[in-house]
């Protein structure tokens, strides 16, 4: 069975099996989502789910990133680190569509911690289940042509990645096939949130609650649970939740061909829904060419209309989003904001901001069409902004690739970039250095819990 | 404003009132918290509670208010207690089951009963808060139900509990914390985030967890909501392009609950619910009394239940994949399986606990009678709680043939179980782990719930 194979390679990877470009992308990964993680620990919703995990103690715990004054179970220190890291959508983006990382970081991080002194786990290790965890998501991704497009239905994360989370604690724990495989079908029972609560402040639990439920599956599985021994192979295991389901064996052990070698992540450069990158870079070229021909100033009272071609993804137009939740998950907002100050930042999405005259004003004027030859899909689409000013003049520019996007990644520097700036929101300077240190030379790490 | 069907549930969950409890839906409901307890009780004896109650007194362990069933003074913080009893109620398949299908009390008790226990002394729901705040859990699965055709059919996709229970659970929650309406909006939002568990885990071991899930869950939803945590207030409404609770449904056409005036009629007045009277899947129920019947006709017949003489047994049953299962090797196949609940309703003359251990599942003589088994689908036979029929033919080696067939088994809405019958389940049930006091104490208290003022007693 599908499922049975997909134990065994789960059981089966170890170290050697990863290559150098996986162990690359992976590390960027991590580092990357460590630090939208840990700027994410000051947002309101991570401040509640702190709270009410504090309903929770126990003797086994685990730290919540950047805040040593205590601690948590595992489960609840997963979830509020994956809550942390989806809070601000900041976190990385893969094709087909899911946030890989955010499921799989928090949870392992937090089973790691949870080991005795005498049983550590190794930066390798840590770097072997991760990497599982991502891998697992991207071949159940692969599954449902519907997944190649920007999701309607259930938010990704919520099915694939409480599949990945528990993939990559079952290799964490060592679980025998049997058990991985268990956990694999504990997973499923847990999966699936549906996409209307993106854009409110519950959709960062999607990732908290994928990385929670994934860890709790491998724990269930490990005291010995059992569930459905074709849980992939079902249409009504994991297939409930796409409309076509073709699930598929994985490739042998033999040189694995991990799907990161071949398809790396998109990083965003900030805090809003991939989609928004492509309207930001347009944005930024139109602004540029604006402000030259009109001595360095944006003339916002000559302007007469915006026009933005996007994709049709109703959950990402709003003509005029009220919340920052909302405002990430606006073309219109992005556009707007780009326009006003020439790029976007973390700052981009403070209240005050969001609610500045100007921007209401640009937004007012701004539309979008939906040209047929745009499709709605990550790996294909393309934005384009044209300003219209009151003397007939029109400025556009169209951006097929943004800068972030995996096929024009980050460079190291604006990566680490990122993170310093994020990571520095909660720790000081050496700490910030330390993690940089220990993330890059994560395979040779001994002891992983230094992280 | 126009008024959304989220909104509409969110305010319903808000404004009703004990006044609005009909004395049926209140008399219905007692019997099913009663039930629900047994089941649970007995339930705290099998393996997977074993697991779930392991795992989370490992994890976890302060703040430990509530109670797990059949473990006096082990305590466990009120959501794992709540997961916890609910793995219980439904390990063993023996938990009520209503009309659109979905087993909806162990969906919801465990999380009001745990609670209960969580408040503090000076805010302790009364007996009639608690039966209020479980009818609310109810009624908003029954409503929720009601928005697809899909859902009046026996599940394919997803199994009913994770998703109509989750947000019942979160409903009742909602209400006995007594949040305010936009609060309740919100823990429905945030319970869909946590609902939906594929049909795939059924007869496995794992199918417990939907149960403890949708009321550990819809519980935390409700928790989150009160500290704060905000959802998509149109999530019960059907939002083009973007899925809201609409996304467990191929056909989903929601309507809003009128807000409860004078008469607010509960679904449950309308629509009773099945108790079992053994621990299997509710389709079981009528292919064993239709078996029961067949077995004495055949007893007439031969004298005494001599298998020898059968040359093949007909079951004629609706199609449902996920318990049609010729030969089942553990008890959670078994308790899915239209064949083995047959074939032991022959061979024994009744079916019981017992019946789904392992040397029961495994003897030779009902291997045997499963060896001689036959399934056929007839068109008229739908895969519908309400409209199914079960049919057992013997046809014997002499070339006569023996039938017997139940449209409605003892323990459906139609034929409910009389009081006794419901007591004495609860007394077998609850006796593999309370002493006779303790059992009729639960008895009484459930029978005046109304007139309980500190319902953490319970």
């Amino acid at each position: 069975t599908i499922t049975g194979n997909f134990a065994n390679v789960i059981h089966g990877l170890n170290a050697n099996h990863l290559t150098d470009q996986v162990i690359q992308r992976s590390k960027r990964m991590i580092l990357d989502t460590l630090g939208v993680g840990l700027l994410g620990t000051s947002t309101e919703v991570c401040h509640k789910v702190t709270q009410y995990s504090k309903i929770y103690s126990s003797d086994i715990s685990s730290t919540i990133w950047g805040h040593l004054d205590f601690r948590l179970p595992p489960l609840y220190a997963a979830f509020v680190n994956g809550v942390a890291v989806h809070s601000m959508d900041f976190d990385d983006t893969w094709h087909p569509a899911t946030h890989p990382s955010g499921a799989v970081l928090p949870a392992v991080i937090a089973l790691s911690e949870a080991f005795p002194q005498k049983e550590k786990i190794s930066g390798l290790d840590l770097l072997l289940a991760f990497n599982v965890g991502i891998e697992v998501q991207g071949r159940l991704l692969r599954f449902s042509s519907e997944a190649r497009n920007i999701p309607k239905r259930f938010h990704p994360p919520t099915v694939v990645g409480t599949m990945g989370s528990a993939a990559a604690c079952a290799k964490l724990l060592g679980l025998d096939q049997l058990k991985c495989k268990n956990a694999l079908a504990i997973a499923a029972s847990y999966a699936g949130a549906p996409l209307a609560n993106a854009a409110t402040q519950t959709k960062p639990l999607h990732v908290g609650n994928a990385a929670k439920h994934g860890l709790e599956a491998a724990c269930l599985a490990s005291q010995g649970l059992q569930g459905s021994k074709q849980i992939l192979d079902m249409e009504s295991g994991i297939g409930a939740f796409y409309t076509d389901y073709n699930p598929q064996t994985l490739p042998t052990l033999q040189s694995y061909p991990w799907l990161l070698d071949q398809q790396d992540v998109a990083i965003k450069r900030f805090p809003a829904h991939l989609g928004t990158h492509w309207v930001a870079d347009a944005a930024s070229s139109v602004r540029q060419k604006l402000v030259e021909s009109h001595e360095n100033l944006l003339p916002l009272d000559k302007i007469e209309k915006v026009i933005l071609k996007v994709p049709e993804v109703k959950y990402v137009n709003r003509p005029s989003p009220t919340s920052e939740h909302e405002a990430r998950h606006s073309f219109q907002f992005v556009a707007c904001s780009t326009l006003l100050d020439g790029s976007m930042s973390v700052q981009s999405f403070a209240s005050e901001n969001i609610h500045r005259p100007a921007l209401q004003e640009l937004l007012r004027k701004t539309q979008l069409e939906h040209p047929a030859d745009n499709t709605p899909s990550f790996e294909s689409l393309y934005c384009e902004v044209s300003v219209t000013l009151r003397d007939g003049n029109t400025i556009s520019n169209r951006c097929e690739m943004f800068y972030g996007h995996w096929r024009k990644p980050l460079k190291k520097e604006d990566l680490e970039k990122k993170f310093q700036s994020n990571a520095s929101s909660v720790l000081p300077a050496e700490a910030t250095e330390g993690i940089l240190e220990t993330v890059y030379n994560l395979e040779k790490v001994e002891d992983c819990s230094v992280l | 404003p126009e008024e959304t069907v989220t909104s509409s549930f969110a305010s319903f969950i808000h404004a009703v009132r004990p006044e609005h409890l009909s004395k049926t839906v209140c008399h219905r409901s007692k019997r099913m918290i009663l039930d629900s307890i047994g089941v649970g009780l007995v339930g705290s004896t099998t393996h997977v509670f074993d697991i779930a109650l392991q795992y989370c007194r490992e994890l976890y362990s302060s703040v430990a208010v509530s109670s797990v069933y059949g473990k006096p003074g082990v305590k466990l913080s009120p959501t794992l207690a709540a997961f916890t009893n609910g793995v219980a109620t439904h390990s063993m398949d023996f938990d009520d089951t209503w009309h659109p299908a979905t087993h909806p009390s162990g969906a919801v008790l465990p999380a009001l009963l745990a609670a209960s226990q969580m408040l503090p002394p000076s805010a302790k729901p009364n007996g009639m808060d608690f039966l209020l705040a479980f009818n609310v859990g109810l009624e908003v699965q029954g409503r929720l139900m009601h928005f697809s055709t899909e859902a009046h059919n026996i599940p394919k996709r997803f199994h009913p509990p994770s998703v109509v229970g989750t947000l019942g659970s979160a409903a009742a929650t909602a209400k006995l914390l007594s949040l305010s309406t936009a609060q309740c909006a919100h823990a429905l939002g945030i319970a869909a985030s946590l609902a939906g568990a594929p049909m795939a885990n059924a007869a496995t071991q794992a199918k417990p967890l939907h149960i403890g899930n949708a009321t550990r869950l819809g519980f935390e939803a409700a928790l989150l909501a009160a500290r704060g945590m905000e959802a998509n207030p149109l999530i019960l409404d059907d939002i083009a392009g973007c899925s809201g609770f609409s996304a467990f449904y191929s056909i989903y056409q929601p309507k809003p609950l009128s807000t409860p005036s004078d008469h607010h009629e509960f679904l449950l007045e309308k629509q009773d619910i099945a108790f079992k009277r053994f621990p299997a899947h509710l389709g079981m129920h009528w292919v064993v009394d239709a078996a029961l019947s067949v077995r004495n006709l055949f007893i007439n017949y031969a004298g005494s239940f001599s298998p020898s003489l059968i040359r093949t047994i007909v079951l004629k049953i609706p199609v449902s994949k996920y318990i049609n299962r010729p030969f089942p090797s553990s008890e959670h196949q078994a308790r899915h399986s239209f064949q083995f609940n047959a074939c032991t309703a022959l061979l024994d003359g009744e079916v019981g606990l017992s019946s789904f251990t392992e040397s029961s599942i495994h003897r030779q003589e009902l291997r045997e009678l499963l060896d001689k088994v036959v399934v056929e689908h007839p068109e008229d036979n739908v895969a519908n709680f309400d409209k199914m029929y079960g049919e057992v033919a013997l046809l014997l080696h002499s070339g006569d043939v023996l039938t017997g067939k139940c449209d409605t088994f003892y323990g459906h809405w139609r034929k409910p179980l009389s009081k006794e019958s419901l007591l004495k389940k609860f007394r077998s049930n609850a006796s593999h782990v309370l002493p006779e006091e303790k059992i009729e104490t639960i008895i009484t208290m459930v029978d005046n719930l109304e007139n309980l003022s500190d319902s953490s007693q319970l």
